[in-house]
C-alpha cells in the first residue's frame, strides 16, 4: 500500500485522535498550572508548578499510590491463577455444556462495573447474604471498616477481572495443537507435566499480555472503589483515580485535579516503556 | 489437552465448574431474588428464601402509574415482538434481501421503543434507556466506520508511520480519563455542544479509537491480500476493493469489535456523568439510585433497576458469545 493511500485510509481516525486525545492532553497539562474552581472556570489564575508540587507533597497521594500498588500486587497474580485454572476446566468440556459454563463465568465482565458493584455490595449490607453467613459463622456482625472495606475491594476487583483472564487463556488453549499434547503423553507425561511443559510455554506471550493489561487496568481502577466506598474518607481506601476525582470534583480544585492526572499520565507512560519497546520490536520484525 | 474420561473425574469437573458458576452469578441471583420481594421481606436480617414473589418493583421502576388498559398494551407489545421474531426467523425464505429485513426489524423495534412513553406513563429510567440506545449505537457505528478504515490501512501499510500510530494507540489506551474531563468540559461550553448527544458520541468514539484500531487491524491481517489484489486487477479502486471484498470477508471480526465497543460504551461512567447532565445513560443513572438507598424504594426497587439495566447487555453478549470469545482470541486486546 502506498503512503498516500495509507494516510487517506487512516485520516478520519487520526484526526479524531489528534483533536480529542492529543490536543486535550497538552491543554490539560497547561490547565494543571492554574488555580481553577467551578466558579472561576473561565478565568483560571496561573500558578506555575505549584499544583504539581502540592500533589507530590501530599501524603494522601502517596497513600493512594501505595494502596493502588497493593491492589496490583494482590489481584494481578491471583486473577491469573484463577483464570488459568478455570480455563483448564472449561477446556475439558464440549459443545453446549462448555458454552453454558463459559457464558456463566463471563457474566462479571459483561455487567456494567457500576451496577455490578452495587449488586456485589448488597451481599455485604446488613440484609445481605454474606453478612448473614458471616454472622452465623463468627457470631459477630459484619461492618464496613477500613480493613474489611479493603478486603471487599480486593475480592470484588478479582471477581470483576477474572473473566478477562479466563477468556484470554481459554482462547489461547484452543490454538494448542493436539499432536503436541499427544506426543508428550506418549512420552509418558502426566497431566500436570503436560500443563507445565506444553500448555504454559504455549501461552507465555498471552500470559505476559494479560499481566500487562491487568496492571494498566488496575491503575485505572475507579468505578468499583467509587461505589463501594462512596468516597467516604473514613475507609482510607482511595486509589490514585479516586484520589484524583476527590481533588477535582469533591474539593472542587479543578486545576489541582488536572495536575494529579498529568502526574499519573507521566507515571503510566514511563511504566509502559518496556511494553512499548517490545511492541515496537515485534512490529518492526513483522514488516 | 485430551478430555478426562474417568467417570468420577467428570463428576468432579462438573462440581468444580458449578462452583465457578455460583461464584460468578451469586450476586445476580441474590439481587434477582431481592427484586421480586416486598420491601419488608428484603429487609429481613435473616434472608428469606420462601416468600410471595411480586413484580411491583419492576413496574415501579419503569412506570409512574400502571395504566388502566395495561393488559391490552402488554398483549399488543407481545404480539408485535412475536411477529418480528417470526419475521427474523423466516427472513432467509422471503424474496427480499435478508439485510433489509433485519434493518426493518431493528427500525420497527426502535419505533416501538420510541412510542412506548405515549402509551404508558414511563419514569425517567425509560428515558435513560433511550439515551443509552442513541449514544451506544452512534458511538459504535462511527467507531467502526472510521476504525475499520484505519485498521485496514494499518494492516496493509508497511512504513514506519504505521508503527508510530500503533504505539501511540497503546499509550493512549492506558491513560486515565480524569485528565481529559476538564478540557472536554471547557471545549463543550465554548463550542455550544454542551449536553448534546453529539458531544458524548464523539468523545466516546475518540477514547475507544485506540483499542478499536488495534483489534480491527488484527482481523484485517487475517484477510489474504490476494483477494483484494484480484479485485483491483478487475478494475476496482483500493477503496472499492476494501468496501466490496475485504469488509465482507472480515465481517465476523467487525461484529466482534462492535460488540467490544458496545460493551465499553455501555460501561462508561465518568465521561458521560460529567459531560452530559441531562443525556445520561442507564449506567450513570444507576449512580443516582445509590443516593436513595434509605427511603425511596429501598432494596427491591434498587435490585429491579439493576436487573433491568444489566439484562440488555448480557443478552446481546450471550447471543453473540461465539464471536465474542473468538474476537478476544484473534484480537487479544480489550478496552
Amino acid at each position: 500500500m502506498k503512503r498516500r493511500t495509507f494516510l487517506q485510509f487512516t485520516a478520519p481516525s487520526n484526526i479524531v485522535m489528534a483533536v480529542l486525545l492529543i490536543f486535550p492532553l497538552v491543554y490539560a497539562t497547561w490547565l494543571g498550572m492554574h488555580f481553577i474552581t467551578f466558579r472561576t472556570i473561565n478565568e483560571p489564575a496561573f500558578v506555575g508548578l505549584d499544583n504539581y508540587r502540592t500533589v507530590l507533597a501530599d501524603p494522601a497521594f502517596w497513600g493512594a499510590l501505595r494502596w493502588t500498588l497493593v491492589i496490583v500486587v494482590v489481584t494481578v497474580p491471583l486473577h491469573m491463577i484463577l483464570g488459568f485454572v478455570i480455563a483448564l476446566l472449561l477446556d475439558q468440556m464440549k459443545g453446549r455444556t462448555r458454552a453454558f459454563y463459559l457464558a456463566a463465568s463471563l457474566i462479571p465482565m459483561i455487567v456494567v462495573p457500576m451496577i455490578g458493584t452495587i449488586i456485589f455490595k448488597q451481599l455485604f449490607e446488613p440484609q445481605g447474604l454474606i453478612a448473614w453467613a458471616y454472622k452465623s459463622f463468627t457470631g459477630s456482625i459484619f461492618v464496613f471498616n477500613p480493613t474489611s472495606m479493603k478486603w471487599v475491594i480486593l475480592l470484588h476487583t478479582i471477581w470483576i477481572i477474572t473473566p478477562w483472564a479466563i477468556v484470554l487463556f481459554f482462547a489461547g488453549m484452543q490454538t494448542i495443537s493436539q499432536e503436541q499434547v499427544d506426543a508428550s503423553s506418549i512420552d509418558g507425561a502426566s497431566r500436570l507435566q503436560q500443563i507445565r511443559h506444553v500448555v504454559i510455554p504455549h501461552l507465555r506471550p498471552l500470559i505476559l499480555l494479560t499481566a500487562l493489561i491487568a496492571v494498566m487496568d488496575m491503575f485505572r481502577l475507579f468505578d468499583n472503589v467509587f461505589v463501594l466506598t462512596r468516597l467516604n474518607p473514613v475507609f482510607r481506601a482511595d486509589t490514585v483515580m479516586t484520589y484524583n476525582y476527590r481533588t477535582a470534583l469533591d474539593l472542587r480544585r479543578l486545576g489541582l485535579g488536572n495536575s494529579v492526572a498529568i502526574i499519573l499520565v507521566i507515571a503510566i507512560v514511563v511504566a509502559l516503556v518496556p511494553l512499548l519497546y517490545v511492541t515496537y520490536r515485534d512490529q518492526i520484525k513483522e514488516r | 489437552m485430551r478430555p478426562i474420561t474417568h467417570r468420577l473425574g467428570r463428576v468432579l469437573l462438573h462440581i468444580a465448574l458449578s462452583a465457578v458458576v455460583l461464584y460468578s452469578t451469586l450476586p445476580f441471583m441474590w439481587t434477582f431474588i431481592n427484586s421480586i420481594k416486598t420491601k419488608r421481606d428484603a429487609n429481613s436480617r435473616v434472608p428469606k428464601f420462601i416468600f410471595d414473589p411480586t413484580i411491583e418493583s419492576y413496574s415501579a421502576v419503569l412506570m409512574k402509574k400502571a395504566p388502566e388498559n395495561g393488559l391490552q398494551i402488554g398483549l399488543g407489545l407481545i404480539a408485535i415482538l412475536a411477529m418480528l421474531v417470526l419475521l427474523g426467523l423466516f427472513a432467509k425464505r422471503l424474496p427480499v434481501r435478508t439485510g433489509y429485513i433485519y434493518w426493518g426489524i431493528a427500525g420497527i423495534l426502535l419505533l416501538v421503543a420510541w412510542r412506548i412513553p405515549t402509551l404508558v406513563k414511563t419514569t425517567g429510567f425509560y428515558d435513560k434507556f433511550l439515551n443509552t440506545i442513541i449514544i451506544a449505537s452512534g458511538a459504535v457505528v462511527i467507531s467502526i466506520v472510521i476504525g475499520s478504515m484505519a485498521g485496514y490501512g494499518l494492516a496493509r501499510y508497511t512504513g514506519i508511520s504505521g508503527v508510530v500510530i500503533l504505539l501511540a494507540a497503546i499509550a493512549f489506551r492506558s491513560l486515565p480519563r480524569m485528565g481529559y474531563i476538564l478540557p472536554y468540559f471547557q471545549a463543550s461550553q465554548n463550542t455550544g455542544l454542551k449536553d448534546s448527544y453529539l458531544l458524548v458520541i464523539i468523545v466516546l468514539v475518540a477514547v475507544n479509537q485506540p483499542f478499536t484500531i488495534w483489534m480491527l487491524r488484527a482481523f484485517f491481517m487475517t484477510v489474504p491480500r490476494e483477494i483484494e489484489e484480484a479485485a483491483m486487477v478487475d478494475g476496482a479502486t483500493r477503496f472499492g476493493a476494501f468496501r466490496r471484498v475485504v469488509i465482507p470477508v472480515a465481517w465476523p471480526g467487525i461484529v466482534a469489535t462492535s460488540l467490544f465497543t458496545l460493551l465499553v460504551v455501555y460501561h462508561e461512567f465518568i465521561l458521560i456523568f460529567i459531560l452530559a447532565q441531562t443525556k445520561q445513560t442507564i449506567t450513570v443513572a444507576m449512580a443516582a439510585f445509590l443516593g436513595g438507598v434509605g427511603d425511596q424504594g429501598g432494596i427491591p426497587l434498587q435490585s429491579a433497576a439493576a436487573i433491568i439495566s444489566v439484562i440488555p447487555i448480557i443478552l446481546i453478549v450471550l447471543i453473540f458469545q461465539k464471536q465474542f470469545v473468538k474476537g478476544i482470541g484473534v484480537g487479544a486486546v480489550k478496552g
